[in-house]
């Protein structure tokens, strides 16, 4: 269990004793998940060979969305700051790139690290004024920096080609990169999740881990106990737009072509909440559980009831966290330690 | 009298307005190592006011805090507790989503690094268990904080504060919820603070012990001192018992006269 444990860093197995700090149990607890880690990194790159093409770039985007999920929980999950507004950093990463490649013929690899310093900095200078505000306000608030953002790029049309979109050059003497192939960006969009959510296993268990979920419970307190609530805020938010931006970098190179409604739809947004949210957020395990099964079953709905996807995934998603309103792996941790696993009860328990 | 000359907390003209509302006006303060400070005051008289302003979570309108000398007056919370100023809030506010010692463990993370060692999650877990030792809360580290009694919730906040390792210690109604048996080990475990040189305040609502405890008691009226001094003197004070604490506190003022002359003589 005790991957599912690393999020809020308690511990099932037996009461710790002070005589003992440094148990079999603690070791286990925090070697577990990078055990795990590799294992998924490994598992991921032997499926690839058995993947038809069209599975390969299915399984490619769950990849993308277990990174933005993950990235979306350092800010949302862990310090309890719902940013609504965080394909604003997805889409500055994807026209950042874009337009360091087209204008400043840039390399890919480079205009993804710069796109990502890029994401850092302005979630860095919009965070200032953005995380002085608290739930509903702050998630208003940054719904409006990324619709903000959308018209930005849409009303500079010399530079980003505005609504018609910017095309990247990936082949031919005119492009930077060449395109990376179906197994070259399966491959990119594996890494980056296993990326992303190293930093999450890092920071779920460090000092930084601590202060973000300090400061979700109640922040007149974390700041009692010495935490610099402002700078905790501003690098969970940076950070989280870093990674975000990395992987709209990604994205929009494997794109070839983007536009800004695309680019900055808020429909992406919403997708790494709800995924986050019914995997269980401030988890690590969380977001990856609640990526992979939203985006397999709505990749599923839509094969089997194209007519009716949306609306029998909006269903799913309704009865989901009517069920389990704290999320898939926190219900399993409260469970287990309870020993109390009726899901009315949990209905109960949280009682919406 | 052993009274150390240097205070570690030096508050002086202390004012805080809340729009048309003087919540504090003109307090002067003094926190001295191994000493304690009563505030007492009826609802509303300012005196968690007072324990904000000299800690950062709300900021004075006029005046001045010094902690050892360093002016402090327009800093965060974090910065006094980082400079060994720690606090207990009224209502408790435990991390709800972290286990009792992970809560504990977080005053450890982040206290200042005064031993030079490093302060790591682990060295943190082992500190945070020592505190709930020391406060009554061994063997219940793996338990939530909503799974705690009441008095089990405000050794937490002690605990919590304690984890920071402080100098200053300020307590607001530490003692508010707690069963007649409850209390005199809580009173304890105050004492045994105060012998370790912390300096203390307690904000208190139970007199008798205010009146058992403390070295010397401030008044607090309308954000005002009304008086100060030593508790005997305090509260056989006419004017404090009559025109201060009023029909509601009298006859508990006189029966903490009574404890008073039964302990600290």
């Amino acid at each position: 269990m005790s991957i599912v444990d690393v999020g809020q860093g308690q511990e099932v197995a037996g009461p710790a004793t002070p005589s003992a700090p440094v148990t079999a149990a603690s070791l286990r607890r925090r070697t577990t998940p990078w055990v795990l880690l590799a294992a998924g990194l490994l598992f991921g790159i032997g499926l690839q060979p058995q993947l038809y093409p069209a599975q390969e770039r299915l399984v490619s985007t769950v990849l993308m969305f277990v990174a933005l999920a993950t990235a979306w929980n350092l800010i949302g999950g862990f310090a309890g700051y719902a940013s609504f507004g965080q394909v604003a950093f997805f889409g500055l990463g994807g026209y950042g790139t874009a337009l360091m490649m087209v204008h400043l013929n840039m390399s890919f690899w480079l205009a993804m690290a710069a796109s990502a310093v890029v994401a850092f900095l302005f979630a860095a200078l919009v965070g200032a004024p953005l995380l002085r505000l608290k739930g509903h306000y702050f998630a208003i608030a940054t719904l409006g920096v990324a619709e903000g953002l959308r018209e930005v790029v849409t009303n500079l049309p010399k530079l980003t080609g505005g609504g018609g979109g910017i095309t990247i050059p990936t082949f031919g003497p005119n492009a930077p990169t060449r395109w990376l192939g179906n197994d070259g960006f399966y491959l990119l969009f594996l890494f980056l999740a296993v990326a992303v959510v190293a930093v999450a296993i890092v920071v779920a268990s460090s000092r930084g881990g601590y202060a973000l979920r300090a400061i979700h419970q109640d922040e007149d307190a974390a700041a009692a106990m010495g935490i610099n609530t402002t700078l905790a805020k501003t690098l969970a938010f940076a950070g989280s737009a870093a990674l975000t931006g990395a992987v709209g970098s990604a994205r929009a190179f494997q794109l070839q072509t983007i536009y800004p409604d695309r680019s900055f739809d808020v429909a992406i947004t919403v997708l790494m909440v709800v995924m986050v949210v019914l995997g269980g957020s401030g988890t690590v395990l969380g977001p990856i559980i609640g990526a992979i099964s939203v985006a397999f079953a709505s990749e599923w709905l839509r094969t089997n009831y194209t007519d009716v996807h949306i609306f029998l995934l909006g269903g799913m998603i309704i009865v989901a966290v009517v069920l389990l309103p704290q999320g898939f792996t926190n219900y399993v941790r409260d469970a287990v330690r309870a020993r109390r696993f009726s899901l009315l009860e949990n209905v109960r328990r949280y009682r919406l | 009298m052993n009274e150390s000359p240097e205070p570690i907390v030096r508050a002086r003209n202390l004012s805080k307005r809340f729009g048309g509302l003087m919540a504090v006006r003109g307090l002067d303060l003094d926190l001295y190592p191994g000493r304690l400070l009563g505030v007492i005051g009826p609802n509303g008289a300012g005196k968690s006011t007072a324990i904000n302003l000299l800690t950062g979570h709300a900021r004075p309108t006029t005046g001045q805090v010094l902690v050892d000398g360093q002016d402090l007056t327009a800093a965060r919370p974090w910065r006094f507790a980082r400079a060994g100023v720690a606090r207990t809030f009224q209502i408790v506010k435990p991390f709800r989503g972290m286990t009792v010692a992970d809560n504990v463990a977080v005053g450890a993370l982040f206290r200042a690094r005064t031993d030079g060692g490093r302060r790591t999650v682990t060295a943190a877990r082992r500190a945070a268990l020592e505190t709930l030792d020391r406060v009554g809360l061994g063997g219940k580290g793996d338990l939530a904080p909503a799974e705690l009694s009441t008095a089990d919730a405000r050794r937490l906040e002690l605990a919590k504060a304690l984890a920071l390792r402080p100098r200053v210690l300020l307590l607001d109604e530490v003692l508010a919820g707690l069963r007649r048996g409850e209390i005199d080990p809580a009173l304890q475990l105050i004492d045994s603070l105060r012998r370790d040189g912390l300096a203390l305040m307690m904000v208190e609502h139970v007199m008798h012990a205010v009146a058992t405890i403390c070295d010397e008691v401030v008044v607090l009226h309308h954000g005002e001192v009304l008086t100060t001094g030593k508790p005997a003197a305090v509260f056989s004070d006419d004017r404090v018992i009559q025109a201060y604490l009023g029909e509601r506190f009298a006859r508990r003022a006189a029966e903490a006269r009574r404890a008073t002359e039964g302990n600290v003589r």
